[in-house]
């Protein structure tokens, strides 16, 4: 009877609980538009897209925490947030490897294009302009531009000069859920299309140009990564001494004049790429490698962006002690030597650097790291804590 | 067709100015299947510019119709952009006359054509003169690929001269993207318009066979179709079309 009575006590403690934090979630959920609504805790029924032209040519990446490849920028604030985010459409010619540059179709302007990091439950207000038929320059200092630019023009790996290519393009965020056809619609060069999304989700996802041949508008060089942080983080965040964002590719390319190379479609139908990289270079990640220290814990956001390849991700020496696959961190794995990645699957893994020495990082699949997808983590020695 | 014989050698003596030339109509197997109940299509015989026109060409047809020159045309007609490579109304940069003329829009390059009597070729018409050109050229289907891939993802050749008195079909996948006058590309399914098109990497539904030449020319569909007819590029240029019976009058 004492059972039954608290039993009945802890039901409608826990009715009244309900009762008072469903409107309570509804407010925080934040609704801002009439056509919105919640399944699960999580908004859908986003707005129609716009499109417009727009007089536009200041900084191309725009919004704090847009950073470049292998950066990512810290959430310095609590709960969610609206974010305005701009990352304009155009052509760049890019170096992948050593006297290896082409005419590279881009987000922002590098290969892969600026990371993004938001927390779940964020608004995205995003905004691209298609600006393929101008020069824009991202190696010279920006006003009012993206941490992005900065970390571009400290290490500009891949000689980043701007070209003129005019071409429609699109902007297809995985880490979204709208209805496609409106909100990644392709729009011509001049344009400017404006959506909303909302990080419903968390974990690490791809970006990239839905826009046909959609093989060869990726192969060019249209992607990125979307970090998306759990609301109630991962269990490990406290531990983490380096969080590090990844983004394997494979580049097909084939010689047009000395140094000047161009896409090979044929080679991306078969799927034979002349390069496979990390970051975009096939020396990112060795001119400039990771660093951490013996002992510590370091975080690794890897996106797999193909077009078409798998990766089998794996660092010489070390074991993956956590794996969240996608991100999600319902998602967990323990223990793991390599983590399979097809094209625009993603995993978020931490592992302990053992000792002070060279830490590679490698796709397993030795074909490709023979292509270029290979990199390091340098430790250092045992720092106190 | 007995007629046509006779318009082609006309057209072809040098007594008439050497372009446009001569499609001859045939046969058409579209590498692109627009309808998929429509694996062939009969072609009649039409009359296309040689090279695509030109600055000078362009600029004396703005001179004389100067409701079309930069400053003047209709706000409706283009995205802004009209021209934007000009110095002004009616003059271009010294040594580009024999450039194609870019930064034209569909509604610009249709009026050019119907002023000169003619008008722009339907998409199956370009496609299939540019199946005779290859032909005529013997580019293997490969080399085509690879060609125009090539343009597409490398500009830097794209403002080259063309040769504006061209007595055979030239230039036609290594200058500019040319604007066709139904280059809205509506696939369609049956009496259905395919919803699908514009979405991610379906275009094999459409393929007649998985050629790179095939892939290449679906590119060049798909890619054009995609502006608006308002679009101007440094990239998008245009040639016309001419019908037979036009040019026997």
């Amino acid at each position: 009877m004492k059972t039954l009575s608290l039993s009945i006590i802890s039901a409608s403690l826990l009715a009244a609980m309900a009762s008072v934090s469903a409107p309570a979630t509804a407010t925080d959920m934040k609704l801002k538009h009439d056509s919105e609504y919640v399944i699960d805790g999580k908004i859908y029924g986003l707005p129609e897209a716009k499109v417009y032209r727009e007089e536009y040519n200041g900084p191309a990446v725009v919004g704090d925490y847009l950073t470049s490849v292998p950066h990512l920028a810290k959430l310095d604030y609590e709960g969610n947030k609206t974010h305005d985010v701009r990352m304009d459409v155009f052509s760049q010619q890019v170096e992948v490897a050593p006297g290896v540059s082409y005419s590279a179709w881009t987000f922002g302007g590098s290969v892969p294009g600026p990371v993004l990091h938001v927390r779940e439950g964020d608004r995205v207000i995003f905004k691209m302009k298609n600006r393929s038929d101008e020069d824009v320059v991202i190696t010279k200092p920006v006003k009012n531009g993206a941490p992005f630019f900065q970390q571009i023009q400290d290490n500009p790996y891949q000689k980043n000069q701007p070209v003129i290519n005019p071409m429609p393009h699109s902007m297809d965020f995985h880490s979204g859920t709208v209805a496609a056809e409106d909100k990644w619609r392709t729009i011509s060069p001049g344009e400017t299309i404006e959506f909303e999304w909302i990080a419903n989700y968390p974990g690490t996802y791809m970006y990239h140009c839905g826009t046909s041949s959609v093989l060869m508008h990726t192969a060019m060089g249209q992607y990125g990564a979307v970090v998306v942080s759990p609301k109630d983080g991962y269990p490990t965040d406290s531990d983490v001494d380096h969080e590090y964002v990844l983004v394997q590719s494979e580049h097909y390319l084939e010689e047009a004049a000395e140094g000047n190379y161009i896409y090979n479609h044929g080679a991306a139908l078969d799927r034979k790429p002349s390069h496979v990289t990390f970051n975009g270079h096939v020396a990112a990640l060795s001119d400039t490698p990771l660093r951490a220290n013996e002992g510590d814990r370091v975080r690794l956001h890897v996106l797999n962006a193909g077009p078409s390849g798998t990766s089998s991700f794996h660092v010489i020496g070390a074991i993956f002690d956590r794996i969240w696959y996608e991100g999600d961190p319902r998602n967990e794995w323990y223990g793991m030597q390599t983590v399979l990645l097809g094209a625009s699957n993603s995993a978020t893994m931490d592992f302990i650097v053992p000792e002070e020495g060279i830490y590679k990082l490698v796709d397993h699949e030795f074909a490709d790291a023979e292509l270029g997808a290979a990199g390091a983590l340098i430790a250092g020695p045992r720092q106190q804590k | 067709m007995v007629k046509w014989l006779g318009v082609a050698g006309v057209l072809f003596s040098p007594l008439i100015l050497a372009d446009p030339v001569l499609v001859t109509g045939g046969t058409f197997e579209p590498p692109v299947l627009l309808d998929k109940q429509r694996l062939s299509i009969e072609m009649n015989s039409f009359m296309l510019d040689a090279t695509p026109v030109t600055n000078q060409a362009y600029l004396e047809f703005v001179s004389s119709n100067p409701r079309w020159q930069r400053d003047n045309i209709a706000a409706l007609f283009h995205d802004g952009n009209y021209l934007k490579h000009w110095d002004n109304n009616t003059a271009f940069a010294q040594g580009k006359e024999n450039e194609p003329v870019t930064y034209v829009s569909w509604f610009t390059a249709r009026e050019y054509c119907a002023a000169q009597g003619g008008r722009l070729p339907s998409l199956n018409e370009w496609e299939y003169a540019s199946m005779q050109y290859r032909q005529q050229q013997n580019i293997s289907d490969n080399d085509y690929a690879r060609k125009l891939f090539a343009w597409y993802s490398q500009p830097h050749s794209k403002q080259q001269t063309v040769n504006p008195n061209a007595d055979q079909l030239m230039h036609m996948h290594d200058r500019v993207n040319e604007w066709v006058d139904d280059y809205q590309l509506l696939l369609s399914n049956g009496d259905d318009v395919d919803l699908l098109s514009g979405s991610c990497g379906d275009g094999a539904r459409f393929m007649s066979s998985f050629t790179n030449a095939n892939y290449a020319t679906f590119f060049r569909y798909q890619s054009r179709s995609d502006y608006a007819p308002q679009s101007t590029t440094s990239t998008m240029g245009f040639r016309c079309a001419y019908d037979l019976e036009n040019h026997d009058e």
